[in-house]
Parts: structure tokens; sequence; C-alpha cells
């Protein structure tokens, strides 16, 4: 057992810091998923940054669910047009119920998610766009994305098209958000490359390899204002939003300057990342350059994956972590104030601990509830061959745990772990013992589901309601303690996490917590008890 | 053209004669070379003693790039006049043309032709002698690409001989191993270089630069750790060497471990200053240390070396990063406008993610 003194939560007390291995693997033998992205020795894009995963209760039955994205199946070459086989039950999304025992059920079908429509599945968001108190689903895909309105019976209705948010091209991460804050979830989507199969490229000589982004226009963002009544109206290019080109992989909302509004960060491969303000009048002016987040400390690029926006060093300001490839180091960009950050990659250690390894779903928590947010990532190279260009980096990685000390981080063990090429990462507690849990989905290959063994620090999650904000409480700032969190589902890749908002307390047994709600309402909550799920609603 | 003239002034020329040889000339100069090598064979056939009527025709067949006719005409004329200037050069040249390396040898010796002669010794096999001859080319005409091209294949010969000979000679000694790992490592084999320097120092552990090696193949894969330890072990056995402290210190301060890095990118500007590479990490260093001020000064320096490159864009970049935390913003904009001049004219270019 490992006790520590630090600052923080901590300082005067020793609290524990992962006991034992702190995520193990977690065999839910009746969560049966493998995901099938049909490798082609054409080296399409698209069968090599698949799929996304969502933790999310969709029943409310306080127990979190799981939604697995698919790809789809792909001919070699891909005859045109493109069938892609979603009826198949091979090639659905599936939607896991988590039964009561900790077991799952595949109500896919009963859901009315079986059939995904004619694209290659990507990634999933989740948020109640509509205010009923129940979590609908929005998959995302090269081809057509889906908007699944939540019956509240326990199925789900299409409802793309009276909603307007289908999109088009490729559509990757995606996330709501409350850019307005008129207490309706709107909704962000990342879109990559400006590809399609008639323009693909074989890389790589003398053997293909999936080519470099570098190859392929990129393409502009989406962004749509829910107007009420279950309808979106596209603003991408009223926004601003549309008037810059990216190669979007992920996504994550915050609010880095203070102003009460939440702000946009979109990491993209292989070009300078996207830091979209909010000006507060429906625009978005894209800053990262100014903010000092496009870029590595020597002004180069990165292979932006996936991308964690949350307070690591608890000074109250949210902080960006992304997730690249192997040899470009984990980025990680601490915030200031005033709207700038600094490159803190070299001097929070995490260059050593990830220059070797590549990146994509990404989460800033609390996995030890010691009062600092660790960083979880789910990791595979991008290139399935990447051992014949680098014999020292690899394709099929496991996930890594990186623990942070105070605003250093240093790695974990977490015992042995497979070995594979992990995408979607989404975190929530799985079993609601204050634990975090974490929901890998692997390109190719079935989830991996890990689960936190709770150790003595305490903790506190809070499930929020808005009344005049969002029903979720999307954007709401909560702090306990010293300690700042922000409540979205988004970030991560492709993925959509639990939405409560998760306080590790160390060895602090009650904790007063203050919310800021998106509607501007602040409400205090003097003396909680910690180690308990507390339901917090907005006054009205 | 000198020959033609010496034909002219050693000729009782009849008036036939004159006539075919002011014909070759006048069709040689106006690029005719067929009317040009009709007129200059029958010059040489009706006077075939006459050394100056043999260098006209293999003049001509020079210009037409028939080396196997000049050859016996230019021999002919030498034959006849051992003293006619140009005929050895040309001989040489027809020679080496068709890859007679070691026969021109000593019609371009006597022709004084060291560019020539510099290729002929080289493809004859004694690139040390080529060195000498293409270095005195080199000398009158300063970055001729063809002579820095001979110049470099000689001296690469000479390492190529050198290395064979360590090699047959020594095949079990730690410089074997070292050139089997840097074999290796040239031909993208990190694992089998690593365990041919690994048997280098097993045989000599002093040997200087194969920790820095064995550094440079775990930075090549992300592994600091690894790479620290040799960096270490390099500095240790070679406590003088600057890249050996500047790699030390950039791997620290990947590691995190910035005041140490700090102290060895220090000593290695102490040991060779002015190092833009150093420099630069120096400045990164300061920066994630928050020491802007000095920071500044690094980085300053850098740029004032290097003006352009990917050096002087990450100087840009960092300046404005320190100056931005001195708050000294137009200062900061400047540089990131400097900054994104120098990454618009390199956009598209390849950085450092391996992907092909």
């Amino acid at each position: 057992m490992r006790r520590v003194l630090q600052a923080g939560v901590c300082a005067a007390i020793a609290c524990i810091a992962f006991p034992g291995p702190p995520l193990e693997p977690f065999s839910a033998g009746s969560l049966d998923f493998e995901h099938r992205n049909s490798p082609t020795a054409q080296k399409y894009l698209i069968e090599t940054m698949g799929g996304g995963v969502a933790l999310f209760d969709y029943n409310n039955d306080g127990l979190l669910d799981v939604f697995l994205v698919n790809g789809g199946k792909l001919d070699d070459p891909q005859r045109l047009p493109a069938d892609y086989r979603r009826g198949d039950p091979q090639y659905w999304n599936r939607l896991y119920r988590q039964n009561r025992d900790g077991s799952f059920t595949d109500v896919t079908e009963t859901a009315g998610l079986s059939h995904a429509g004619n694209n290659y599945g990507m990634g999933v968001a989740v948020g109640d766009y509509d205010n009923d108190g129940y979590e609908d689903l929005y998959v995302t895909a090269f081809g057509r994305n889906t908007l699944y309105h939540n019956n509240r019976n326990g199925a789900f209705t299409d409802v793309t098209q009276e909603a307007g948010v289908s999109g088009a091209g490729w559509s990757v991460s995606a996330g709501f958000f409350d850019y307005d804050n008129d207490g309706r979830l709107d909704l962000f989507v990342a879109r990559y490359l400006d590809w399609d199969f008639s323009r693909n490229l074989l890389c790589g000589a003398p053997f293909h390899a999936y080519c470099r982004p570098d190859k392929y226009q990129g393409s502009t963002n989406l962004l749509f204002h829910n107007e009420g009544g279950g309808r979106f109206r596209d603003v991408s290019k009223a926004s601003g939003i549309a008037a810059v080109r990216g190669k979007g992989m992920g996504v994550a909302f915050n609010d880095y300057d203070s102003d009460g509004l939440p702000d946009i960060f979109v990491s993209n491969d292989g070009m300078e990342q996207f830091l979209f303000h909010n000006k507060g009048n429906g625009k978005f002016e894209e800053r990262a350059v100014e903010a000092g987040v496009a870029y590595s400390e020597d002004g180069k690029t990165c292979a932006g994956m996936g991308v964690a926006f949350a307070d690591y060093d608890n000074d109250g300001l949210p902080d960006i972590a992304v997730t690249d490839l192997a040899l470009e180091k984990y980025a990680l960009y601490r915030n200031h104030g005033a709207g700038q950050f600094s490159y803190q990659t070299l001097a929070s250690g995490l260059a050593a601990l990830t220059a070797q390894s590549s990146g994509w779903g990404v989460a800033l928590q609390d996995f030890d509830n010691d009062g600092w947010k660790d960083l979880f990532i789910a990791q595979g190279h991008v290139l399935d061959n990447i051992e014949r260009i680098n014999s020292g980096l690899h394709y099929r990685e496991a996930p890594a745990l990186l623990r942070n000390s105070a605003g250093r981080f240093e790695r974990v063990n977490l015992g042995p772990q497979p070995e594979i090429a992990g995408r979607g990462l989404a975190v929530g507690d799985l079993n609601n013992d204050g634990a975090l849990d974490a929901v890998v989905a692997v390109l190719g290959g079935r989830p991996l589901i890990l689960r936190s063994a709770p150790n003595t620090n305490h903790w506190l999650t809070l499930k929020l309601i808005g009344t005049r904000s969002n029903r979720d409480g999307i954007g709401a700032r909560v702090s306990a303690g010293k300690q700042w969190a922000y409540c979205t589902t988004s970030g991560s890749y492709l993925s959509a996490s639990d939405p409560r908002v998760h306080f590790g307390l160390g060895s602090e047994a009650r904790s007063t917590v203050e919310i800021l709600w998106p509607s501007g309402r602040r409400q205090r909550i003097p003396d909680l008890a910690a180690d308990r799920i507390v339901t917090v609603k907005e006054p009205e | 053209m000198i020959a033609a003239l010496l034909l002219f002034i050693a000729l009782q020329v009849t008036p036939e004669l004159r006539q075919h040889v002011e014909a070759g000339l006048k069709a040689k100069a106006s690029g005719d070379l067929d009317t040009a090598t009709q007129e200059f064979r029958l010059v040489a056939r009706m006077a075939p003693g006459l050394a100056p009527a043999w260098v006209n025709l293999g003049a001509v067949y020079l210009a037409r790039k028939d080396y196997a006719d000049a050859v016996p005409a230019l021999r002919k004329a030498l034959e006849l006049n051992s003293n006619l200037p140009g005929a050895e050069q040309m001989l040489g040249t027809a020679l080496l043309a068709q890859g007679f390396a070691a026969e021109a040898i000593p019609n371009l010796e006597k022709a004084q032709a060291d560019d020539l002669l510099g290729v002929a010794l080289l493809e004859s096999g004694r690139p040390r002698d080529a060195v000498e001859h293409l270095e005195a080319a080199l000398l009158k005409r300063p970055g001729d690409p063809d002579l820095l091209y001979y110049l470099g294949q000689a001296h690469l010969r000479l390492s190529t001989d050198a290395f064979e000979s360590i090699r047959r000679n020594n095949p079990q000694s730690p410089r074997t191993e070292q050139l089997l790992a840097e074999e290796m490592r040239n031909s993208g084999n990190a694992k089998a270089a690593q365990l041919h320097f690994r048997a280098a120092l097993a045989l000599r552990p002093d040997l200087r630069g194969i920790h820095y090696a064995l550094g440079d193949l775990y930075l090549s894969s992300g592994d600091y750790e690894k790479a620290e330890t040799e960096f270490r072990a390099e500095t240790k056995l070679a406590p003088g060497s600057a890249p050996a402290a500047w790699k030390l210190g950039s791997v620290l301060l990947n590691r995190g471990q910035v005041a140490d890095a700090i102290s060895e990118l220090k000593r290695a500007d102490m040991l060779q200053p002015s190092m833009p590479e150093t420099l630069l990490e120096l400045g990164k260093a300061y920066n994630a240390a928050g020491q802007s001020a000095e920071a500044e000064k690094c980085l300053k320096q850098v740029i004032a070396q290097e003006a352009t490159g990917p050096l002087a864009q990450a100087a840009h970049f960092q300046l404005s990063q320190a100056y931005r935390k001195l708050k000294r913003d137009a200062d900061a904009e400047h540089e990131l406008s400097l900054f994104r001049e120098m990454k618009g004219r390199e956009s598209g270019t390849n950085e450092t993610a391996a992907r092909p």
C-alpha cells in the first residue's frame, strides 16, 4: 500500500493513491460486441479510425448502460455505391443494458437501434436534447449521422430527418453542449477529411500503409443550434465554425476564459489544433495559436486524436490534454488564465511517459480519489504495420493510467493488460461504488472493460438536474473544496462518458459543493457527506 | 581549331586539300557533323602522314560522341606527332568515355587534366590518388557538382575499403561490431543494431560513441529512460563531448527534470559555445522553468545564427511564449507572426509522426 503526502486534498493527512492494480479487466460475458472494421488491402482510412463507446443510463434505472458503435462491411476493393451491410447483425451498433448484478443484456433490437442505415459507423454523443429526462443518442459515421430520440420506454426513434442533423461526409467525434445557455443542448460535430473511396490513395513503399492526413483536404466542422420542438438549425457558417477547415478528430467543451460561455476544443490530425472561443453573440472565433494550444513546444503540429478539457492542477481553470501518435508526446496545455495556456508536456513529465505511445480516447478523471485528476488513455498506433516502419513502436498497446501527483504524472502499473488497438474511451462509475471505471472501444475487436477497486479515499458523485439550464446540467461548473469539474458527456475520442460529476476527496469525509449552472444561477451545498451519489436539482 | 591552323601552316597545301579542310571546318562550325566527318576522312586519306589531319578527324568523332572511332584517329595523330596540343586530352576523354579508365590515365596525366584524371583514377580503383586530382580540379571550379560527386565517391570508396579491412583482418573486434551496428541502424533494423552496439561495448567498455549511438536509437523509438542511461554513460566516458551533453540535457527536459536539464545544457554550451541546437533546448528548458528572460537570451542567439529553417522556426515560437509570460504582448505577436510566416512557407512538409 502506497501512502503519499501531497498538496491539495492530501496536504496534511496521508491519503491513498492506487493501493493495488487500480483498474482491472472485467469480463462481462454477456457484453459480446465485436467491432468490425473490415480491413482491406486498399488501406481505406476509415478502417483504422473507429469506433466509439458511450456510457449512459438510457432507462434511468441508476445504472450506466453501454452503447458501442460498429464500423461496417467494406469490399476489397470497394464497389460503389457502397453497401456497408449494417442490416447484418454482425455490423449492428449495440446497446447493452446493465443489470443489477453487473451483467449486461443486449437490448439493441428492442431499443430499435439494430439498423444504423447505410453508413460506416464512427462515434457517439449523448445528451437529453429535448429535456424530457431521458438521454438521447447521436451516432456519427462516414456517411449519414443519426439522431436517436429516447422514447422513454426503452426504445429509440431515428429522428434525424426531422431534426435536420444528418450531416454529411466523414463525421468523427460529436458532443452536446449549450453554447448560448438557452437551456437547450446544441450539437457540435467534428469532421475529418474530405475523403471518399474514389479518391483513396495507396501510400507507402515497398508495402502499403494508411496515408497521412496531409494527402487529403480537411473538412469543416458542424454546429447545430437546438431550436426546440425537436429541430436543429445548421449554424456552422453563421457562427464562424465553418470559417476554418480542419481535420477534426476529438471535441471537448469547457469555459476556458471563465466568461460563463462554453468554448470548443477540436483536436486535429496533422495540423494545428482548434480552440473556438465563444464570443457570446452566437459566433465563435478560432484562437488556438493566440491561446498557445495549437502546437507543441517547438511549434510543430501533432496528429491530434482525443482530447480532455479539465482542470488537472486544481487551480480552477480548465486545462487541455491531447493524445497523438508515437514520437510526438501527448500534449498538455496548462491554463494560466486570461485566455493563455502554456505547453506543460515537458515539465509535467508527460513527454517521456508518452513518447512511445499512440493515444486516442483520453480522460482526465480522478481514478484513485486522491483529489487529483489522472490521465487514462486508450492506445494503439494508427498503422497496423507500424512495426515494419519503426521496430521500436507497436500497433497494439495496453491502455495507460498516468497518476497525477500534484501536477506531475507518473505511470501506474496496471498489471497484466491486453494489448489492443484502442480507440474510443468512455469513463463512468459502472457499479456506483465511487471508483471510476472505463470502457475502451477496440478497433476490430471486443471492448475492454476496466473496473476500479475502491480504496479508502472518500468521494462524491453528483447527478445534476437542470431546470432553467438544460436538463443534464451540461456546462455546469462544479467545485468541491479546491477542486473544479465541468459537467459534460463529451471529450475523449468518438465517445460519451458518464454525465455525473465525480470528485475524489482523499481523506476528506465531507465537502462543500458549489455549482455555477449554465443559466448563471449559483448553488451552494455546504458540508455534504462524502461517499455517495447525490442528485442535485437546479433551483427553480 | 588549333589543329586545323597547324594543318594549314604545316602543309604545302594543294588547292584540293585546302578546299576539303575548309569545307570540313565550316561544316563542323555549323554543326553539320556528318559533312565534317566526310571531309576530314577525305583529308586523312589524301594526307595520311599528317598528324593534324587525324587530330581533326578525331575531334569530329569526339564531337559526335563516336568514341570508338575517335580513339584510333587520335592514336594515329599521336603516333605521327606526340606533341600535338589537345590530342592527349581528347584521347583520354574518348577512352574514359568508353570505360577504359586505366588506359586513359597516361593521356590525361600528360594533358594535366585534373578533373578527368581524378575520375579515371577513381574508376580504375585508385581513390586515394583520385582525391588529390579532384581537389585540385575543384580549386579551379569550386562547387562544381560533378567534381563534388566524384570526390564524395572517392572518399566513400576509401572509407568502405578501410571498413572492409577492419572486418577482414579483425572480425571479432569491437570496431567490427560497431560497423555492423551502424549498418543495421542505417537499414532500419534498430533491434539488431542495439545487439551489435552492446557487443562492441562488451568487448571494449570504454569505446566512445557507442553509448551515444545507443542513446540515439532509444530516442528514435521514444524510450527516454533508456536514452538517458546511455547519454549519461557517454558523458561519463567523454565529459568533453558537447553533443553528448546536449542530448542528455534534451532527454532530461523531456523527462520533466527541468533543473537538471538546464544544468546539462549549460555545460554543453560551455563545451561548444553557441551551438544553435543546444541553445534552442536551453531556451525551451528555461521557458519550462518559467525563466523567460533567460529563455529570451538563448532563443535570440539561435535566431542570430539560423535565420531560417526548423531551428529558427521553433525559436520564434518559443520566443513568442517567453514574451507572453513577460507580458510583452507586442513582441509576442511579432514573434508569432514570424513563426507563422515560416510555417506557411513549409506547409505540407513531413513532421515527426511515424507514418509514410
